[in-house]
């Protein structure tokens, strides 16, 4: 746990065991312990040590599972007084993989299949690998009648074949094993087990794809990394050279390909700390093995343990120990003190809910002098809705919100919208219908001061689209008395940018595909028109982030797209509009780690919140009945147990599995939620969820069967 | 403090096995069956871990359960909320699946789809079946009309498919079979009925598009339960300990799939109380819900059959008036098939120092009205009725009940143009719809922001009411006059230094009152359009929090907003208008949804006396009333399988009087069965079939309807559309008898 998310490494000391490791080098060194028991602290006392002593920074490796858990790591070569810290490799096992796949494209090229070693190769990102699925898989479903018995809207279908990619490679699974694998597990009606046999069919498709056009989904550059590169001569060497010192944290959230390399890779570093969590494998559904890692200790000269939490009161200790006899139904110690750091409140509505959380959030900063950014707000699931609410409710008290999560599907961003109206409009060969209301829209949001009102009337006469010719009117034509209506003013500025669209077209030529570039598009049209003073987008941060955004992925999707596209049927331009508003392109992007202000109160799924790594004061845990605390992320043609290395290939899924599997997940939830948690927890607990359902989810029935044997507090 | 009655006391001494209760209206079943949960936790028969499963039919009799329970249980000094828990059966099946979605092969987040989405694709294939197989309508129209160049039939022909292909659709999944096997059972005939190619192929249109959704719908949830359940024996295995103990009530109206989807949960050994009337058995029609599953499980081997005979709810007159009907039925059946479809026992009074005394009789308030109404004089008839009544009445409640929405909605706006206070009770709920009514004009406004009609309509929905309550009802109208004459909207929303609307009003010596209404609704609407661009959940969000303020309200709208951002993701290109659509559909009631507002969760009479509560008979149940009216009882809404009776489900477009939907049914349940004679029968077979059983059912209607009247009870009925009805038979004998009894008496 980072002790040091508020502290730079110099306004502390190492603790007793924390120095026992650092004295430990030249070997290689396992170090274990639950989540707040100071292991990131320790390792970055660690890297600290490394850099004084004159350890070249280029050697060193810090190998993470996710990237949002090297967020200490940065902050700490962030700190002015290690100025050569850039050279440290902070990287993923498929960050890694993509490198070295750059660096020896031509060693490996051809043995790994690929049919035109002698062109770059292209790395998908997940919505990229997502389009090309589309390709593959609709004309299955269209035409062969694929994936009949499934009830599973097309874009998940899509992400649970690649998830099962993801997991042959991440997993060590031959490709073509994953089908058989899932349907021997399978015990409920056999009428499903076609499914598998389809998804397996097209996965392998998919891998042929690939191979056939250099495209490389995550897949296939563990697989290739694994498989070619690590066991190439060249590249050993390659890394063995270049790196002699190495941090590998949170192993237990990592995928068994990587502690494979590890376990290869271990004996030849000089120093070497991995870092093991024994409370976490928050990523199990992901393909993380939290007993894989572990067996790296038998290969480490050394192992130290971190028992004692640095965070946690002992009445949270107490708490974290009765919950879990109480979710494993064992009989139960209580001590009342506990009852000091939980305080359980229901309520029927959401709304309800959402009032007191911010009242009760609001009441710990301006009573309590807690700061913002030492509350954290959590639930398993986070709805738009929800989020949209609690934030809106916490700016009004003026409490300092942020949420961690994806951003807005490109779609769903007006600016977006906005800015793709425009290229539809520009581009008439295109042929992307535009409603009166897109035009609406649009001239709201880029002509600053004008109101719907007269947007509605100027987009009524300026844009017919039943017209054959799909230019927009000009204001100079309009008769004066509608004139006057929507003001000289905006008629101005709506004429500036009507001319700046009609030269553009003037200037390109539709027959030629470059002049329909969709990003140059953008971009003139947003440095040329929209970000000049009295245009919608002038000095609005919000709107130029997405158009930066959108610019970036137009580009992502050409570069990846350009050498597979039949240019002959649409522009690549048409085939990315399409694609978004199919929403197979999202363009989510999660807020970069260093926008994070952390003084803020934080709205996170529980599980995005752990992977954050950052202990805080209070926490408010919503909707404790919600089965989602409990379950495991049901997805029909795939299975992260069954996919796992633990799994015996003989066995059939059951409720057994289930259960267990269920209750382990959940005791490692909360405790880690707990062991992140230095005052108190508010529980919440709702009559009826945003649907209207009551749900009694294992969580509520097992924190009910403890407040039965506590006093009430006097908020129950 | 309950104090059971003699028969009470006989149930809840239960502990172990299997009961079942035939319970007469208004025994205090409810009450019984809640008290009996209570006791079971109390007296610690099920462990921490465990949990009594009540199982009842309505959504509203829901939370009447748990609120009694926690009552009782909270009397007995435990903590409510644990050990117990109440669903319905769609709730109970929701349970089941979103546990292990896995085992139907559901992902986690799976979508339902609620009755109108539902009736909305198999609308859309059904249409698309028609007009691919012309040749279909021409076989089942009357000679004597041309279906193609008559606009409302051919509108009606296109109602009517769709009932049929949606009812042949929900007795497929009732049966658990999928659109394949139909096909591969059809394929084996050498003719294959029109009928049946029809909601075969429907069938198979109607789950491709669900698949490719991702949704169910609410008849899936419960085949997909049945088969979670009898897939993975450990699970079933952990979900009969958790339910020790299955309580069912109104198990009258148990369906098939109910049936066995208890019976699997509380196996061969397990504890199980059914509890019902036979004779209030009125979900049957083209369902396979049946009393039939009741009564057979009261004459099951190692069944104790109890009875619950006394009520207390209604005058000893509206009891023997009951009672008659159900010894007319036994002794002097109109139609040999219909005898017994009201069965035994008699409704007894309470007995003599009951806590729950039966009201005092009183003959009097009674009115068996013979008088022949055509539609509409009988609604003006029941308007001048309670304006006589309802003066002085006002502590007392009062139900109007009919047959079907479309009667009601019409009494309601008949009562409403006479400045009656008005609760429904039909299909969506009136504080749902004025919450969706609310938010549809505000999104109206922004889809079309230059009409001053819609932003007229707009401060109607949002102030007329205060306008009555607070009595401003002169501004109101003033402000109202205004805003239809503004001209140029943006002159008023969005004025300039050189055109502002709003000052010249103040120029012309409009009245503070009025000037401050305008600047609240131009404030407002402003807001509202800043907000216009966000994503349609959260400007309904945004919009709600303005408006409202009662957090049942909120939460509504919170649902609403998931409803519509459900629609968004079904149709990612939707614009404002589609989901204005969708609200409207709300708003006129062709889309049901469960609201969180009182009249949705539990309706109680007693909250609304003074006031005029007009529910079809399908909802009343459950419910009473000091005074009911109960309409439209003619041989059309209630027929008696006579030659000269009318039937809902025969159209007059259709040859031969033919009821088709009854013909498609029959011919699909032989065929599931295996029955080839059933799959050739002649046309016409399953219609007379059909009358009887729509005949049982509308009599035990009949009965539901008079047993809620506590005191009073008016009874009428009109001459239809065609004005050819009849008084209904049961009417008639009624009305005999009491004539007798009042002559006797006197």
């Amino acid at each position: 746990m980072n002790q040091m998310a508020h502290l730079s490494i110099n306004q502390i000391s190492p603790t007793e065991n924390q120095q026992a490791v650092l004295e430990s080098f030249d070997k290689t060194l396992f170090l274990e312990g639950p989540s707040g028991s100071g292991k990131t602290t320790t390792a970055l006392f660690y890297l600290h040590s490394l850099l004084e002593q004159g350890v070249p920074p280029e050697k060193i490796l810090i190998l993470v599972p996710q990237r949002t858990l090297a967020t200490s790591y940065y902050n700490l070569l962030r700190e002015p007084y290690l100025p050569a810290s850039v050279a440290i490799s902070i990287v993923t096992i498929s960050g890694l993989a993509q490198r070295m796949i750059d660096l020896f494209w031509p060693l490996i090229a051809q043995n790994a299949g690929f049919a035109h070693p002698n062109h770059l190769p292209i790395f998908l990102t997940l919505e990229t690998a997502q389009y090309y699925m589309t390709r593959i898989v609709d004309p299955l479903i269209e035409h062969e009648g694929y994936f009949e018995s499934v009830n599973l809207d097309r874009n998940r279908l899509y992400s649970q074949i690649l998830d099962n990619l993801n997991k042959s490679a991440a997993v060590g699974i031959p490709l073509i094993e994953i089908g058989e694998r899932l349907k021997k597990a399978w015990g409920g009606k056999p009428s499903q087990l076609v499914v598998y046999d389809q998804m397996q069919d097209c996965a392998i498709r998919f891998r042929r794809f690939c191979l056939q056009n250099n495209l490389l989904d995550f897949s296939l550059q563990i697989s290739i990394f694994c498989n070619y590169l690590w066991s190439s001569f060249l590249c050993r060497q390659f890394l063995l050279n270049r790196f002699q010192f190495l941090i590998y944290d949170n192993i237990e959230e990592d995928v068994p390909v990587a502690h494979d390399l590890i376990r290869d890779w271990l004996p030849h570093f000089r120093n070497a700390l991995l870092i093991y969590d024994t409370d976490g494998g928050y990523r199990s559904f992901l393909g993380a093995d939290p007993e894989e890692g572990h067996t790296l200790q038998s290969v480490c000269q050394e192992t130290m343990h971190l028992d004692q939490t640095l965070v946690t009161s002992p009445e949270l200790r107490i708490f974290n120990e009765v919950l879990v006899q109480s979710i494993q139904h064992r009989s139960l110690i209580i001590h009342p003190s506990i009852r000091q750091c939980l305080t359980s409140r229901y309520h029927r509505y959401i709304p309800e809910m959402i009032e007191d959380v911010c009242q009760q959030v609001n009441r710990l900063i301006t009573e309590g002098g807690v700061s913002p950014g030492e509350i954290v707000i959590v639930a398993p699931y986070i709805s738009d809705a929800l989020r949209f609410l609690l934030i809106n409710r916490m700016e009004q008290l003026q409490i300092p919100v942020r949420s961690h999560r994806p951003s807005r599907n490109l779609r769903d961003e007006p600016a977006t919208q906005c800015l793709l109206t425009w290229a539809k409009l520009a581009h008439p060969h295109w042929n992307m219908p535009v409603t009166r209301l897109d035009v609406r829209n649009a001239l709201v949001q880029s002509i600053a001061g004008l109101d719907l009102t007269r947007a509605e009337l100027l987009s009524q006469i300026v844009h017919r689209p039943g017209k054959q010719t799909r230019e927009l009117g000009s204001f100079d034509l309009i008769k004066p008395d509608m004139q006057q209506r929507i003001t000289y003013f905006v008629g101005e500025r709506y004429e500036h940018l009507r001319r700046w669209i009609t030269n553009y077209q003037s200037n390109n030529n539709p027959q030629n595909e470059d002049n329909s570039c969709l990003e140059v598009f953008l971009s003139r049209l947003f440095g040329e028109v929209l970000s000049h003073p009295g245009f919608g987008f002038y000095r609005n941060f919000d709107a130029a982030k997405t158009c930066t955004e959108l610019i970036e992925s137009v580009q992502k999707f050409r570069r990846v797209v350009s050498n597979t596209h039949d240019n002959s049927q649409h522009s690549i331009a048409v085939e990315y509009l399409r694609m978004i508003e199919k929403g197979v392109l999202a363009a989510q992007y999660l807020q970069s780690w260093q926008e994070i202000n952390e003084e803020t109160v934080l709205i996170a799924p529980a599980y995005t919140y752990l992977m954050l790594n950052r202990p805080v004061q209070y926490q408010f845990w919503l909707d404790i009945g919600s089965l989602g605390w409990w379950e495991r992320l049901n997805q029909p043609l795939t299975h992260p147990y069954v996919l796992s290395r633990r799994w015996d290939e003989n066995d059939v899924w059951d409720d057994v599995h289930e259960q267990q599997t269920n209750q382990t997940a959940m005791i490692r939830l909360v405790s880690g939620l707990i062991h992140r948690c230095q005052k108190g927890i508010f529980l919440y607990i709702l009559g009826v969820n945003e649907q209207g359902n009551e749900q009694r989810g294992q969580l509520l029935l097992a924190i009910q069967s403890i407040l039965r044997h506590l006093p009430p507090n006097e908020e129950v | 403090m309950f104090r059971p009655r003699p028969h009470q006391r006989a149930v809840l001494e239960y502990r172990s096995g299997k009961m079942g209760i035939s319970a007469v209206p208004g025994s205090g079943k409810t009450h019984t069956l809640s008290y009996l949960a209570a006791r079971l936790i109390q007296e610690g028969y099920v462990a921490e871990d465990q949990e009594v499963l009540i199982v009842t039919l309505v959504n509203s009799a829901v939370d009447n359960f748990s609120s009694r329970i926690a009552g009782f249980v909270q009397e007995f000094g435990m903590l409510p909320g644990t050990n117990y828990r109440v669903r319905t059966l769609h709730g109970l099946a929701h349970d089941i699946v979103r546990e292990r979605p896995d085992l139907v092969g559901l992902s986690t987040q799976f979508e339902i789809l609620d009755e109108r989405d539902s009736y909305r694709i198999i609308e859309n294939a059904t249409v698309n079946w028609l007009h691919s197989n012309p040749d279909f309508i021409l076989e089942f129209t009357k000679p004597d009309i041309d279906p193609f160049q008559n606009g409302k039939i051919r509108d009606k022909w296109k109602e009517l498919a769709i009932n049929i292909t949606a009812s042949f659709i929900r007795l497929c999944k009732d049966y658990q079979t999928t659109p394949e096997q139909i096909r591969e059972k059809l394929d084996s005939l050498k003719f294959i009925h029109p009928l049946l190619q029809m909601g075969a192929d429907v069938y198979a249109d109607y789950q491709r598009a669900l698949r490719f959704r991702g949704a169910l719908d609410f008849d899936d949830l419960i085949r997909l339960a049945l088969d979670a359940l009898l897939t993975d024996a450990n699970y079933l295995q952990r979900l009969r300990y958790r339910w020790p103990y299955i309580l069912e009530d109104e198990a009258q109206d148990s369906s098939r799939l109910q049936e066995l989807i208890l019976r699997t949960l509380v196996g061969e050994s397990g504890n199980w109380v059914r509890v019902g009337d036979p004779n209030q058995a009125i979900y049957e029609t083209f369902t396979t819900a049946s009393p039939e599953f009741l009564r057979n499980f009261l004459k099951e081997n190692g069944v104790q059959a109890k009875t619950l005979p006394n009520s207390g709810r209604s005058t000893h007159s509206i009891i023997r008036l009951a009672n008659y009907l159900i010894w007319w039925n036994n002794e002097h059946p109109v139609h040999e098939e219909l005898r017994g479809v009201l069965s035994l026992p008699y409704i007894e009074p309470a007995p003599p120092g009951d806590p729950q005394p039966n009201p005092p009789d009183q003959p009097e308030g009674i009115y068996l009205i013979d008088r022949k109404y055509d539609s509409n004089k009988e609604i003006h008839a029941i308007v001048q009725s309670l304006r006589k009544w309802l003066p002085n009445n006002q502590d007392k409640t009062v139900a109007v009940l009919v047959p079907r929405n479309e009667r009601g909605a019409k009494v309601v706006e008949a009562l409403r143009q006479n400045g009656i206070e008005v609760v429904e009770l039909l299909q969506s709920t009136q504080s749902t719809r004025t919450i969706a009514e609310i938010l549809c004009n505000v999104l109206r406004v922004l889809s079309d922001p230059l009409s001053p009609r819609l932003l007229e309509e707009l401060y109607q929905t949002l102030r007329s009411r205060e306008a009555k309550r607070l009595d401003f009802t002169d501004t109101y109208n003033k402000v109202k006059s205004l805003l239809q004459h503004c001209e140029r909207v943006e002159d008023y929303l969005a004025p300039t230094p050189e055109r502002n609307w709003l000052e010249q009003q103040k120029k012309q010596g409009n009245p503070d009152e009025v000037i401050s209404e305008l600047v609240w609704l131009q404030q407002s609407v402003r807001r509202w359009q800043a907000a216009a661009l966000l994503p349609i959940d959260q400007l309904v969000l945004t919009i709600a929090q303005d408006l409202f303020t009662a957090h049942n309200d909120l939460a509504l709208a919170h649902k609403l907003a998931l409803v519509l951002e459900h629609a968004r993701m079904i149709n990612p290109l939707g614009q404002l208008n589609d989901f204005i659509a969708e609200l409207d559909s709300i708003v006129k009631r062709q889309r049901k949804i469960i609201g969180f507002s009182d009249d949705d969760t539990g309706f109680d009479p007693d909250q609304h006396k003074g006031k005029v509560v007009v529910a079809t008979i399908h909802k009343a149940k459950g419910l009473e009333w000091d005074r009911v009216y109960l309409m439209s009882v003619n041989n059309y809404d209630f027929p008696s399988a006579q030659p000269y009776d009318n039937y809902y489900a025969e159209k007059y477009f259709i040859r031969d009087e033919l009821n088709l939907e009854a013909e498609a049914l029959f011919r699909l349940r032989a065929l599931l069965q295996n029955d080839l004679p059933g799959i050739f029968i002649e046309d016409g077979y399953a219609t007379q079939r059909a009358r009887v059983d729509y005949s049982a059912e509308r009599l035990r209607l009949f009965y539901v309807g008079i047993t809620r009247a506590r005191s009073e009870l008016v009874i009428t009925w009109n001459t239809g559309q065609h004005e050819s009805n009849q008084p209904a038979l049961p009417l008639v004998v009624l009305r005999s008898f009491w004539e007798q009894q009042n002559v006797s008496s006197s």
